[in-house]
């Protein structure tokens, strides 16, 4: 707990008041933050992650909650609800948020680099790598059946992005089931046929959702 | 190649998405508009970026290094960091705004949007780079075993390649 206190003390005096929120210390034998040890955990998740965004996110709960213990599984929620009204990459969000908690700006600075840098350079000198041995037919044909494996997976992920809302929506009744069948199968066509500015769709099925959402929820309380 | 332009399409298309995929739709589109990608790059760029560590997004880099070098990388990377500093914002007001029903029906109609064009744009990309009863079967066994969580992605992935080096 001593250390704990103490880690607390160098974030307060950091400036972030996110940090002084004494509840996410209390029960936690935190190994002691340094901002060198902050850079070096992203370094190391960044440089090992092979294997995309799964395998990231793995990692960031591995080290930060259950190895040092510097957030806890409940503040670590929080997060991911927050990042998925975040535009971008929502690890990176992620790597934002717990950053800025540990550390304020210095945190959120390191944290970013730590994890960029690494994995962005991987991923230029395998592109790299690609390019100079991509006249070999059998790395074009690994690389081809690789795509149809990730196409194959997508539409597993996408199944279980989906799945969920439609889910919920049906027993929100009949109205909103249909409304977000409409949004899913309606965006597809009118892409398919009219071929507009993606964002334009991306406001339409939002706000149709916003307000049908709303809209069924008034129902309710009248 | 106009720095400023690729820039802002790429960063247009990340500011107005979430997640990986994301920006997917918007980047196949403007890309293959203004010439600067072909659809074999895309999927290759979707690949390399699964193989490789960090976020799923980072494909994105792959993507503008094939097609623009390594400024292509660098403006990509300063592109992608940029938006999710508006988490910053949403942290402040998550608190007000979380409970209500019209927030959560944003989200879930721009997700519905977003999957919705993902399969429809990959669908496209799968069907060019050259449909057989090979990538199709590999393709569904892979989708199945997804869903199903029987199998790790990674070795799914590996397995994949193999098959595609040895049939090669």
């Amino acid at each position: 707990m001593k250390v704990a206190i103490k880690t607390a003390k160098k974030a307060a005096s950091s400036g972030d008041s996110a940090a002084l929120e004494m509840d996410s210390f209390v029960g936690l034998e935190r190994e002691d933050l340094t901002i060198l040890k902050l850079f070096l955990t992203w370094l190391k998740i960044g440089f090992t992650s092979f294997g995309g965004g799964a395998i990231t996110q793995y990692l960031i709960q591995e080290n930060f909650i259950y190895k040092h213990k510097w957030i806890t599984a409940e503040s670590y929620a929080n997060i991911i609800g927050m990042c998925q009204i975040t535009p971008g990459i929502n690890i990176i969000a992620y790597t934002i948020l717990i950053g800025k908690q540990l550390a304020g700006w210095l945190g959120i600075f390191v944290s970013v680099l730590g994890l960029i840098l690494p994995s962005a350079a991987i991923t230029v000198g395998i592109s790299a790598i690609y390019m100079s041995l991509s006249q070999f037919h059998r790395v074009q044909s690994a690389l081809h059946t690789v795509f149809a494996a990730i196409f194959g997976i997508s539409l597993a992920t996408n199944w279980r992005n989906i799945r969920p809302i439609l889910r919920n929506n049906r027993q929100q009744g009949l109205l909103v089931f249909i409304v977000s069948l409409v949004i899913l199968i309606g965006s597809g066509l009118i892409y398919v046929f009219f071929n507009p500015s993606v964002i334009v769709l991306y406001l339409l099925g939002g706000l149709s959702g916003s307000f049908i959402y709303w809209y069924v929820a008034r129902k309710k309380v009248n | 190649m106009n720095w400023f332009l690729f820039f802002w399409v790429v960063f247009k298309a990340i500011l107005f998405s979430t997640g990986g995929f994301g920006p997917l739709p918007s980047l196949h589109t403007d890309f293959l508009a203004n010439g600067w990608a072909t659809e074999t790059q895309f999927a290759e760029a979707l690949s390399i970026g699964q193989i490789t560590p960090g976020p799923n997004g980072l494909w994105v880099v792959s993507l503008c290094y094939l097609v623009a070098g390594i400024p292509g990388a660098v403006l990509s990377c300063i592109a992608l960091l940029i938006p999710p500093l508006f988490v910053l914002f949403v942290q402040q007001c998550y608190n007000r705004i979380a409970h209500l029903p019209a927030t959560q029906g944003l989200l879930d109609g721009v997700v519905l949007v977003i999957a919705s064009f993902s399969i429809i744009v990959l669908m496209g990309m799968f069907q060019s780079s050259g449909v057989d009863v090979l990538t199709v079967t590999i393709a569904t066994v892979s989708a199945v075993l997804a869903v199903t969580r029987r199998v790790s992605i990674n070795l799914i992935l590996v397995v994949a390649a193999v098959i595609g080096a040895v049939m090669g």
